[in-house]
């Protein structure tokens, strides 16, 4: 392998990226830029890079979709709940499979990576007569709690991978000076294990916030999220105000991908992490 | 290892089996028991043993999906890890900007199923859109995703492969990162080539994160709804449907319960099926050799 690449090399080098550059991003550049088109400049060739930008698909959309503000607030609401509830789950249980072994545990353990197997749809069908009589449908609760135990397998066992680097004597020193299990996890394993917890929530904060499936089935007015409103939106236009959808697709998307790539060594950290050990 | 669990660890995995227990493990389990009864909304159920499944393994609609979706599967997860693959040697090889670009990479995965069927629509749209365009110019018919069958599923794979390379990449470059440099040093000391060296070194030590990321794929492609719920609805004519759509629709249009709940029993049990090596090579891990 030669020190200095060669001419032939680089230039190969650069329409790598370039094709990568083009493929990751393009799609989304391209909604994000056409979102400030009038209707007359988004399919035209000659204004595809060029052109005047106009609000006027942002005032409609607040005009005419208000739905979807309110679904961006019900999104907001379901991601933080679940974040919350599936973190502190997580830590929890990721504290015990780190600092306990049992036979029982263990079969446990494995059983929180065997229900990873069972395809989100098929747990519909019972559920939603279940949550109908519970008075649980079109609730934010019932998002929450959904999206959390989709997430807490997962959770758990990147917990478990970050607790298991935190040294034992931390844990075992606090215990000599009489501090409980939950004040243990709390004062001695969380500020430790943060960089596991935010890793967890990157997860359950992405997936929360763009899910469909559930939302859909469970959601109709009062809870319904901004994907959901968006795929009405899709319905709806069929192919004449694509100004406005594309400036609630971007809406929805520009605050989780700023998200994503503040937040990308926790992701990638947690994604190597879940996939190595379950 | 001791044999009893101690009551503060039981207190501590409790929220989280419970969850999980109670929302997926019993409802899965039930659903099996809906699969053996005639039963709809605000209806008592009755027993039919296997008439469900007779009747789903007899629906040329049900055929239809398993194809489409074992299509998909196929073409989905095998050229996101060929991509995959791919960009993490490139990547390995040394790249310019390389946080940047791997920011850039990551993009995808932050975009919902939604927006990413607006961005693909908006690309392939008949006539006007760019990629419609740049097909004409170089002769090629356009994409007719709404009329063409094929061209539907060509469409939803194309979304999924977007969506999830993101996660294949990462997997396979974390442990393209991992294979320490000294081997490939003592290869060039050998004489070997860089195809020798790929195929000697790089290849055999990467399988591992590949199988696993294969592994995932499957099983989560497999249960893929959004994306063709969105961009075909299972459509025109339901030529387009895969499974997730095709309970669904059993589910919640056409009120059929247990057909429905049969097929979840059928995508459960695939899901197990691919994941059998996987589950039993971690149980042995876990409970020692003697399994």
């Amino acid at each position: 392998m030669s020190k200095s690449p060669s001419l032939p090399r680089l230039i190969l080098k650069l329409l790598g990226v370039l094709v990568i550059v083009a493929w990751s991003v393009l799609p989304i550049a391209l909604i994000a830029m056409s979102s400030f088109k009038s209707d007359r400049d988004i399919f035209s060739l000659t204004s595809r890079f060029s052109f005047a930008p106009t609000l006027a698909n942002y005032e409609l959309l607040w005009s005419r979709w208000g739905d979807f503000f309110f679904g961006l607030w019900n999104s907001f609401i379901v991601t933080v709940g679940a974040t919350v509830l599936a973190v502190l789950v997580s830590l929890l249980a990721g504290f015990a499979y780190s600092r306990h072994a049992s036979k029982g545990l263990q079969a446990s353990a494995f059983f929180l990576i065997f229900i990873r197997l069972i395809p989100p749809i098929v747990i519909t069908l019972p559920l939603f007569p279940v949550v109908n009589w519970l008075g649980l449908n079109d609730t934010h609760l019932i998002l929450i709690v959904l999206y959390a135990t989709f997430f807490v397998s997962l959770g758990t066992i990147v917990m478990r991978t970050f607790i298991d680097q935190i040294p034992r004597e931390l844990d075992e020193a606090a215990m000599i000076d009489g501090a409980s299990q939950m004040q243990i996890v709390w004062r001695v394993i969380l500020p430790m294990a943060a960089q596991g917890m935010l890793a967890v929530a990157v997860f359950v904060i992405v997936y929360a916030w763009n899910e469909f499936l559930f939302a859909f089935i469970f959601t109709t007015t009062k809870a319904k999220t901004a994907p959901l409103v968006i795929s009405e939106m899709i319905g709806a236009v069929e192919g004449v105000e694509w100004g406005v959808l594309f400036a609630a697709s971007t809406v929805q998307l520009l605050p989780v991908l700023a998200f994503v790539i503040l937040m990308q060594k926790h992701l990638v950290a947690g994604l190597t992490a879940g996939a190595v050990k379950g | 290892m001791t044999a009893r669990t101690p009551l503060s660890a039981i207190a501590l995995v409790g929220p989280v089996q419970l969850m999980v227990g109670g929302i997926i493990f019993l409802p899965a389990i039930y659903v099996f028991w809906l699969s053996l009864n005639q039963s709809s909304f605000g209806q008592a159920a009755s027993f039919v043993g296997l008439a469900n499944y007779a009747k789903v393994l007899g629906d040329p609609y049900f055929w239809r999906a398993l194809v489409n979706t074992v299509i998909v599967v196929a073409v989905v997860v095998h050229i996101e890890l060929l991509l995959g693959l791919l960009m993490a040697l490139f990547f390995a090889s040394g790249v310019p900007f390389r946080p940047i670009l791997l920011a850039i990479v990551l993009a995808p995965y932050a975009v919902s199923e939604v927006s990413a069927v607006v961005m693909w629509r908006y690309l392939f749209e008949p006539d006007v859109g760019m990629m419609s365009q740049m097909l004409s110019f170089v002769g090629l018919p356009p994409i007719e995703w709404a009329v063409k069958p094929n061209h539907g599923l060509f469409m939803v794979s194309l979304l999924s492969i977007w969506l999830h390379l993101p996660f294949s990449f990462i997997i396979i470059y974390a442990a393209r990162l991992s294979i320490p440099s000294d081997l490939y040093e003592a290869g060039a000391i050998d004489g070997a080539s860089s195809w020798t060296a790929f195929r000697r070194i790089t290849l055999p030590l990467l399988m591992p994160a590949l199988l696993i990321a294969a592994l995932f794929r499957y099983i989560f492609a497999f249960r893929l709804f959004s994306e063709v719920w969105l961009m075909t609805g299972g459509g025109p004519a339901r030529t387009t449907e895969v499974l997730a759509v095709y309970l669904y629709l059993e589910a919640f249009r056409y009120n059929a319960f247990g057909s429905a709940a049969a097929t979840g029993w059928l995508l459960v049990l695939a899901s197990l099926l691919l994941a059998l090596f996987y589950l039993r090579r971690l149980y042995r891990e876990m409970f020692g050799k003697h399994v």
